[in-house]
């Protein structure tokens, strides 16, 4: 299956490009690679794969091998090196390609900006800037230099709340933690990050840097259009490789993001928040890659180096004396199968998560968190205090019970239950009602104003309604509202 | 070229005719300026053929006599070739000529209110059209900076969708279900109720409908025509079919070229709805491609780069800042009701939500067979005016709540329960009947909220 691409354009272009030369009498030669340059010939084309032989042998992995004629320049990027065949991966759709073509070397790899201007600027995964914005002082770095030794990572304690009770709650974040934000289609990861983002970053006006992986292109354009109307362009900077694009692309925009909030922590000695959306994707590019090389799969399709691939991403996301960096994951569930080999590769890595489920969502209740499988390394005495730690611990006593009894009265019905069982019956329910909250980021779909509440009010409403304050309200009564005793 | 060389005299001159006599020479070898070669392997609509050096990649090709063929993998030695037309049966020998252009589907304005293949065929005379001009099968993505915010209400004339998931201009929006639910009658009654916002308006031009049909039988598609006929919904629809019998590989392309014939129409400033029924279909006959092919296999056998073909697609659904818009309703044929299967999620995962159709719903009568407690539309109210979006966004909840108690308190008397409960179920199911409705049958935004105005108003 194959599609086609921007050659038309291209073509045209460059057949335009020609006469123009002609009439003009610029040497042509401009655009061409000069004899001494070639460092290899196209001999295979395929979707994703190119295989170019090389004449010389400094061609090394992650390198950049440019075809260029006329107007039209492709970038291929060298993935494997077979004695004097490099395997590469195409930037763009190769449609239109031709064997034969010469390629020179791209000095540094791929590359983008270090400095000062990356905030407030789009960025599309090759380092372009995709917002008709320029950037005067060019200073450039490789996306994939930057590792942390042991020496540098930095464990940073000091809590991060995000107004939203379920998570401060349940997953208490610290600075510098990896939160994942875990979920099957449409259970509401995105709306969440955006709400984080919202809360988080708006309140802390601290630098950011939002990574768009294979997600929707129109979600993009809204944060974008959001962040510019409400003049929160300026500390964040953005990357985008959206689902549209190939796999190659959509692969990339994590280094390239990286590479920005690197810059921030490292030269700037900032605390930099980190969104990326969504990690998972990241992993189905490279398995998409990894096909067209006709490498051997693991289970499911995915590639062998899976596990190393994603390493290499979350170990560049580390604090370090100078700066730390804070970062929100979402990660896709395939097929709403939790166990997945992918989604468990990312997870080995995170230090809280939130996961999303679907039954939830299906009752109406937003966020539609697990509140079993959602947890934090914070939900501990020595760090949030020993009430918030109890109260964990209670709330989800009485959810577990909860979840039994349900299956009880789907049998016997409410009116066959103990007296105490009914009491955690009915408080259960509150409390489930309770954790949902109206979010500023959809206020547009439920009408209903964003709140944001404060841990302790949380502590002491689920503290309330646990010892029965509530017992005579109404149930309903709980649903999306801020805290309870105000 | 010719002119200078001609200017230098003589020793040229000579040149000059040397290289057009090889040239005649080819020709009447029939090596002329195109590339020609041999096919030396077949398996099944994947061929491989040698002594094409100078082709490119997605290059149109022609087996001689026999059929059609787009190159997607030029080798060291050989180039595979998935063969889209085949007259007569293709062996291993047969010449294939290049032709220099990329394979291309044709854009003709005259086949509004027809049917028509990829090839530009109108499948209901057998003839091409006259008029019409190449374009690409696939066109680059629109960039994101070119896209807008989605906030324009796309009418279904579906109280259910329209009132309580939304659908904007520029939305990609799944109907998902299983077979028999109602899920190419939603998509329809969409399309028929294109034709009372176009009468509604003055500029008659401004709505164009696509139906793209993947692998339905030629029955099928017969039906859905004559169905859109009778309603007068052809003066602003076109059928774009692949049917069950026609090549794999045109069955994984039609979509693509469906969507190329809306960007045609977006890019005149239109408004564009486009039906896929259906990528499951579309799903297994790429996976069945990639098997041929030699490809690994992933999960559930699909390939691993399933997600970007649906993706890719999918993403061409949008609000165009120059003021058209391709709204996609793709549809999903599932099993035993279960949504979260591979594909499906996959899918989900693209789209700005779902319709989703079940089984129970259809039996007990409650038509369309909407389960209002799985489905989603992820822009909602945004996509509103904002009566139905006040309106909505009451009877959404009210419904909601209604259907959670009741899965609760089923086995409870009703007789004990709190004045509110009782209240809550009393309206819930008033919702519910309020929400009935027949196919064909479309309801404007104000009869709609005439209908559920009492439901909607002593709501919280």
């Amino acid at each position: 299956m194959k599609g086609v691409d921007r050659t038309m354009e291209k073509t045209t272009k460059a057949v335009k490009n020609k006469a123009n030369e002609k009439k003009t009498n610029v040497n042509a030669s401009e655009n061409k690679i000069s004899e001494d340059k070639i460092i290899g010939k196209i001999i295979g084309i395929s979707e994703l794969n190119v295989k170019i032989l090389l004449f010389e042998n400094n061609v090394k992995i992650n390198d950049i091998l440019v075809y260029r004629e006329g107007d039209e320049v492709r970038k291929f990027e060298v993935v494997q090196i077979d004695n004097n065949i490099a395997s590469t991966v195409p930037f763009d759709r190769v449609i239109g390609l031709k064997k034969g073509g010469s390629v020179e070397l791209q000095e540094g790899g791929l590359k983008i900006q270090y400095s000062d201007e990356i905030l407030g600027k789009v960025f599309n995964p090759y380092g372009g800037l995709i917002d008709h914005s320029t950037i005067k002082k060019v200073q450039e770095r490789n996306v994939y230099s930057r590792k942390l030794s042991f020496k540098e990572i930095n464990i940073n304690n000091e809590p991060l709340w995000t107004g939203i009770k379920a998570l401060d709650f349940f997953a208490p974040l610290q600075k510098g933690f990896k939160m994942g934000l875990l979920g099957g289609a449409g259970v509401g990861k995105t709306v969440l990050i955006k709400e984080i983002i919202n809360n988080v970053y708006k309140r802390l006006k601290s630098n950011a840097v939002f990574i768009g992986i294979g997600e929707r292109s129109r979600e993009g354009k809204e944060l974008i259009d959001e962040m510019e109307e409400s003049k929160l362009l300026d500390k964040m900077s953005m990357v985008f490789g959206q689902m549209g694009e190939n796999p190659c692309s959509r692969s990339k925009s994590v280094y390239s993001g990286l590479t920005l909030a690197e810059y921030l922590r490292d030269e700037k000695d900032q605390d930099v928040l980190v969104f990326i959306d969504n990690i998972y994707r990241f992993i189905q590019a490279k398995s998409e890659i990894s096909t067209e090389m006709k490498r051997v799969p693991i289970e499911n399709g995915y590639p062998t180096t899976m596990v190393s691939d994603i390493t290499d991403v979350e170990e560049r996301i580390n604090s370090t004396e100078n700066g730390s960096i804070t970062s929100f994951q979402a990660i896709y569930i395939p097929a709403d199968d939790i166990t997945d080999e992918a989604v468990q590769a990312v997870t080995t890595h995170l230090d809280g998560q939130v996961v999303l489920d679907r039954k939830v969502a299906e009752k109406g209740l937003y966020p539609a968190i697990n509140v079993f499988k959602t947890n934090s390394k914070s939900v501990d005495p020595e760090i949030v205090g020993e009430k918030h730690y109890e109260l964990v611990q209670e709330t989800l006593r009485y959810l577990a019970r909860y979840e039994e009894l349900e299956e009880i009265i789907a049998v016997l019905g409410i009116d066959e239950l103990s007296e105490e069982d009914k009491m955690i019956f009915f408080r259960s329910r509150k409390l489930r009602n309770y954790f949902t909250q109206p979010m500023f980021v959809s206020e547009n779909y439920t009408g209903i104003k964003g709140v944001m509440v404060d841990i302790k009010d949380t502590l002491i409403d689920v503290e309330a309604i646990i010892n029965g304050e509530y017992d005579d309200v109404d149930e309903s009564k709980l649903l999306f509202r801020g805290s309870l005793h105000e | 070229m010719i002119i200078a060389y001609k200017e230098k005299g003589e020793i040229m001159s000579t040149h000059i005719n040397n290289l057009v006599e090889d040239k005649l020479k080819k020709i009447k070898e029939e090596k002329n300026v195109f590339d020609t070669g041999k096919v030396i392997r077949l398996k099944d609509y994947i061929i491989e053929v040698s002594g094409l050096e100078n082709v490119a990649f997605f290059e149109k090709v022609i087996i001689r006599g026999k059929g059609m063929g787009y190159v997607n993998e030029i080798k060291e030695n050989s180039v595979t070739v998935a063969v889209v037309k085949e007259t007569s049966p293709i062996e291993i020998g047969d010449t294939v000529n290049t032709t220099g252009e990329r394979f291309r589907a044709i854009f003709a304005e005259e086949a509004m209110g027809r049917v028509t293949d990829l090839f530009g065929i109108d499948l209901l005379t057998g003839r091409a059209f006259e008029k019409f001009k190449y374009i690409d099968i696939e066109r680059p993505i629109v960039p994101i900076m070119d896209r807008t915010a989605v906030n324009r209400p796309m009418q279904t004339g579906v109280a259910g969708i329209d009132l309580i998931y939304p659908i904007g201009r520029g939305q990609r929006q799944l109907i998902i279900g299983d077979k028999k639910t109602g899920k190419t009658q939603l998509a329809l009654d969409a399309i028929v109720n294109q034709g009372k916002i176009i009468k509604e308006k003055s500029n008659k031009n401004d709505i164009v409908c696509i139906y793209i049909a993947v692998g339905k039988t030629k029955k099928e598609i017969k039906n859905i025509y004559n169905e859109l006929l009778k309603r007068n919904a052809l003066s602003y629809t076109t059928i774009v079919a692949a049917t069950n019998d026609d090549k794999t590989t045109v069955l994984s392309l039609i979509p693509y070229v469906g969507l190329s014939i809306a960007e045609e129409y977006m890019d005149q400033k239109k408004d564009v709805l486009v039906v896929i029924d259906d990528l499951k279909r579309h799903a297994e006959a790429y996976r069945e491609i990639s098997l041929v092919s030699n490809k690994a296999p992933g999960r559930e056998a699909y390939p691993a780069d399933i997600f970007f073909l649906h993706s890719r697609l999918l993403e061409k659904g949008c609000q165009h800042k120059n003021g058209g818009s391709i709204t996609i309703l793709p549809i999903v044929e599932t099993k035993g009701g279960d949504i979260t299967d591979y594909i499906s999620t996959n899918i989900i995962s693209i789209t700005d939500g779902q319709i989703v159709l079940s089984e129970n719903q259809f039996r007990k009568g409650q038509k369309p067979a909407i389960n209002y407690g799985i489905s989603v539309s992820r822009l909602g109210g945004a996509v509103q005016t904002p009566e139905m979006k006040k309106l909505g966004a009451n009877i959404r909840r009210e419904l909601l709540s209604y259907l959670e108690t009741k899965e609760v308190y089923e086995l409870a008397n009703i007789d004990e329960m709190s004045p509110e409960l009782r209240e809550k179920m009393r309206k819930g199911k008033e919702i519910e009947k309020a929400l009935r409705q027949h196919k064909f049958s479309p309801l404007s935004q104000e009869e709609i909220q005439e209908r559920f105005k009492a439901l909607g108003e002593d709501a919280k």
